[in-house]
């Protein structure tokens, strides 16, 4: 490959980077306030995620205004040693005409490592109160407790995700200056793929279009996921938006996930992407109709009942819902996933009283646990006498009893004295 | 009463223990004489007993019908009450263990002994084969011939359409029904006399009811009752059961109606996933529930037919979640319809 897009086009100028107008604005006014006599505060913190134009600003500023920007970065040491003499000297030196044309670039600040670099912040902080040249300082993110007195001394600018709009407007000018027609279908899924961020648009749009004179949605194709939550968030989009069966079916091509988990984010997405009822319940049916033929599949081994499954769970959703949310509603991460991380201790600590179950009464631990355990639970909660012999019965560890009896022993035997009488049944 | 003695054969209960194990336990049938309502059943395995012909045989039915238990009293009446620690019988739970590697080393390792004394031949129990996975029930088939002049199996299944056709054709097939009424009535009678309890006849039929058949399951609501009290009437059945469901089928209807979904399919995704609750419980309690819902009559008929559709989904093999997920979407549609 020859120069990379994204080298090729950064920003020469301020006026060439799009987005976060207002950032870019704060930004112009510090760096006036250094040419027009003394800062309010001699860093800048510029913070935000990857690829929106933080470093870019900067080095365009410099660029357009005749700055020498000395750079120092991840890449670079960056422990007391080095920061005092790359940093701390240049930015005591000045020109020959006694002023010096200089911004010191500390990039990615919140990469200064806390063993390799040692010193390194506290060398930098020493550096910003003696400056006497503009330090800008990069960081993804600025929270980082370490940052702490770095950030007392900074003005802090952040940079947000660029909106589609403005990624697709700064393709298209590549596209205009490297002589690429390119459709407008295939910017908008560029952008859409970014998630706000323009570096990976370029980078995707250099490797479809590279050498070619036109670019269109087939050569989008080529594009690997950049990771597999990404590649799902796009199959959802797709399949909640498909107009037809083929395409919803289509979004599960190539995709890189099993169907199981394909199957579990649609479930859980489809709540909140249908927020009529009437149609949520429609999707709901057509999701258990593709449940029910996953399970034949798998229970009687017919592997070719799965093409019907897959146009169900994807096309059948879309077609549900009718009506689409007001606004954007964002695709999210399953709530069954994260339950059962929630839970994952309270199951596990049933897991092991069902076996223990299972090994005394001649069932499977998966039968003790839904035709024991419920009935279990109430023998355990009765009395503490109870509680205690199915605790010796079972071997359960302390826990596991309270557990069972849903409370700690001596508030059983509190509850167990204070009964009779009962409380009214529920209805039958 | 007998002495009990832990499974591991370790050492004697204390009495207080003995008094609370749980009571299918304490009243598992010893012999086949003790076997309730499967008459058929038993008259074929008195017959087997007779002759010592004992052929592989596949025992299929709901849960709770005795099929684990009649073949503990089989083998007992044909070997005698040291059974096991003499090693011509053993169990193992195929659900536990379903994959391959169980057929081929612990069942294959048991079938290829030769016994002592006894009959030639020894019994193993594969119990839950239903849960036996494709490959370990295919790896299976050929350790049936082949080692069937020291092994017989007694295959137990909930699903006997999830036994191999192979496996099926090289086992006699025993159908186990669920318990009539009158059976479980007249077994719960016993055994409340034999605890000191007093229980009357609104409270047997009640507890039958839930029952469905199953005599662990109405075994089980009786013992849950008399840890609450000595006297145990209908109200006390209701109030346990309400316990065991713990009243939040109800609040997950209610969530439903209310049109709040998502909270209603957290709660379900609790009661399945963290209390262990099965698909049919669930069910079972909605199914109660829905008469009394406030809705017009036609809309919970349709709600009707779509439970009997989601519970018959489920005994087919689908997924319990999904498939309540499905009926609760419905109701929420239905019931917001109905305020419109
Ligand atoms: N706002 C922008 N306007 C124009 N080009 C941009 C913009 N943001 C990113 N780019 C393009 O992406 C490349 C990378 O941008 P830049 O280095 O400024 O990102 P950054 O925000 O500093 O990211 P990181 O946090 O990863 O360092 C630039 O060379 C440029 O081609
Ligand atoms: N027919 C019966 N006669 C007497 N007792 C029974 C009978 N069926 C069930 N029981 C009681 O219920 C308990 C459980 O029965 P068992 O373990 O045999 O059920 P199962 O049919 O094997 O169920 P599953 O399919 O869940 O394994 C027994 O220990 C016994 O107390
Ligand atoms: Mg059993």
């Amino acid at each position: 490959m020859t120069q990379l897009w994204v080298e090729k086009y950064r920003p020469k100028r301020v006026a060439e980077v799009v987005g976060n107008k207002q950032s870019v604005q704060q930004f112009i006014s510090w760096m006036r306030s250094w040419e027009t006599g003394r800062p309010q505060k001699k860093a800048a913190l510029l913070y935000g995620p990857a690829g929106v134009g933080k470093t870019s600003l900067v080095l365009a500023y410099g660029n357009e205004h005749g700055y020498d920007v000395v750079e120092v970065n991840a890449s670079d040491w960056r422990d007391q040693e080095h920061m005092k003499s790359i940093v701390g000297s240049s930015s005591q030196q000045l020109t020959l005409q006694g002023t010096a044309k200089r911004i010191i670039l500390v990039d990615e600040v919140d990469g200064i490592a806390g063993r390799e670099d040692a010193g390194g912040l506290s060398a930098l902080r020493r550096i910003i109160d003696e400056t006497r040249v503009p330090i800008v300082m990069v960081a993804n993110n600025p929270w980082d407790q370490r940052l702490a007195t770095i950030r007392d001394r900074s003005l802090l600018i952040e940079f947000k995700r660029l909106s589609k709009t403005d990624i697709i407007s700064r393709l298209r000018e590549i596209c205009r200056r490297e002589g690429l027609e390119c459709d407008e279908q295939v910017l908008r899924a560029l952008a859409e793929r970014a998630e706000g961020d323009l570096r990976s648009a370029i980078n995707d749009l250099q490797a479809i279009a590279q050498g070619k004179k036109k670019v269109t949605v087939k050569d989008l194709e080529a594009l690997g996921s950049r990771n597999r939550v990404k590649q799902i968030f796009e199959a959802l989009r797709i399949i909640f938006n498909a107009k037809s069966l083929r395409s919803a079916r289509a979004a599960l091509e190539g995709l890189e996930v099993d169907l199981d988990t394909v199957y579990t984010w649609i479930l859980d997405n489809a709540p909140l992407q249908i927020q009529r009822l009437d149609e949520l319940a429609d999707a709901m049916e057509v999701l258990a109709r593709a449940d029910l033929y996953l399970a034949r599949m798998s229970r009687e081994q017919k592997w070719r009942l799965m093409r019907y499954a897959v146009p169900l769970m994807t096309g059948g959703v879309a077609l549900s819902r009718k009506t689409k949310p007001k606004g954007f509603v964002k695709f999210s991460f399953p709530d069954k996933i994260r339950f059962m991380q929630k839970t994952r201790e309270e199951r596990e600590l049933l897991q092991s009283i069902a076996r223990k179950v299972a090994a005394q009464l001649h069932l499977s631990s998966h039968k003790a646990m839904k035709y024991m355990v419920p009935f279990l639970r109430v023998i355990a909660s009765s009395s503490t006498r109870n509680a205690e012999a199915l605790a010796e019965y079972l071997s359960l560890s302390p826990k596991e009893v309270e557990y069972l009896a849903g409370k700690p022993l001596e508030a059983v035997a509190k509850a167990s004295r204070g009964r009779r009488g009962g409380r009214s049944p529920s209805r039958g | 009463m007998e002495r009990y003695v832990d499974s591991e054969g370790a050492g004697l209960l204390s009495a207080k223990v003995v008094a609370t194990l749980p009571w299918v336990e304490k009243y598992r049938p010893k012999s086949l004489d003790e076997i309730i309502n499967q008459e058929e059943v038993v008259a074929s395995l008195k017959n087997i007993l007779k002759t010592k012909a004992v052929p592989h045989m596949l025992f299929a039915g709901p849960p709770g019908v005795g099929k684990t238990a009649t073949a503990h009293a089989f083998a007992r009446d044909l070997f005698g009450p040291n059974y096991i620690e003499d090693g011509h019988f053993l169990e193992i739970n195929a659900s536990d263990e379903r994959g391959i590697q169980t057929i081929r080393e612990k069942v294959k390792m048991f079938a290829r002994q030769i016994p002592m004394g006894g009959l030639g031949f020894k019994i193993l129990l594969l119990d839950e084969s239903d849960q036996l996975t494709d490959d370990a029930q295919h790896a299976f088939r050929r350790v049936m011939e082949q080692y069937s002049t020291t092994c017989r199996f007694i295959l137990a299944a909930n699903y006997s359409n999830r036994i191999i056709e192979p496996i099926q054709s090289r086992c006699a097939f025993f159908r186990f029904k669920p318990l009539t009424k009158n059976h479980i009535i007249q077994h719960l009678k016993w055994i409340a006399g034999e605890e000191g309890l007093s229980i009357d006849d609104a409270a047997l039929e009640v507890i039958y009811d839930f029952s469905e058949g199953d005599m662990r399951r109405a075994i089980n609501i009786l013992q849950a009752s008399a840890a609450m009290s000595k006297k145990i009437d209908e109200k006390l059945v209701y109030q346990v059961m309400g316990y065991v469901s713990r009243g939040e089928v109800r609040q997950i209807l209610e969530k439903a109606i209310a049109g709040d979904f998502k909270g209603a399919r957290d709660d379900v995704r609790r009661l399945l996933y963290v209390q262990g609750l099965t698909g049919s419980d669930i069910i079972s309690a909605i199914y109660r529930e829905l008469f009394y819902l406030n809705l017009p009559e036609e809309e919970k008929l349709e709600l009707l037919d779509l439970l009997g559709e989601v519970d018959y989904r489920i005994s087919e093999g689908a997924t319990e979640e999904v498939q309540l997920m499905a009926f609760l979407a419905r109701l929420a549609a239905k019931a917001r319809r109905g305020k419109k």
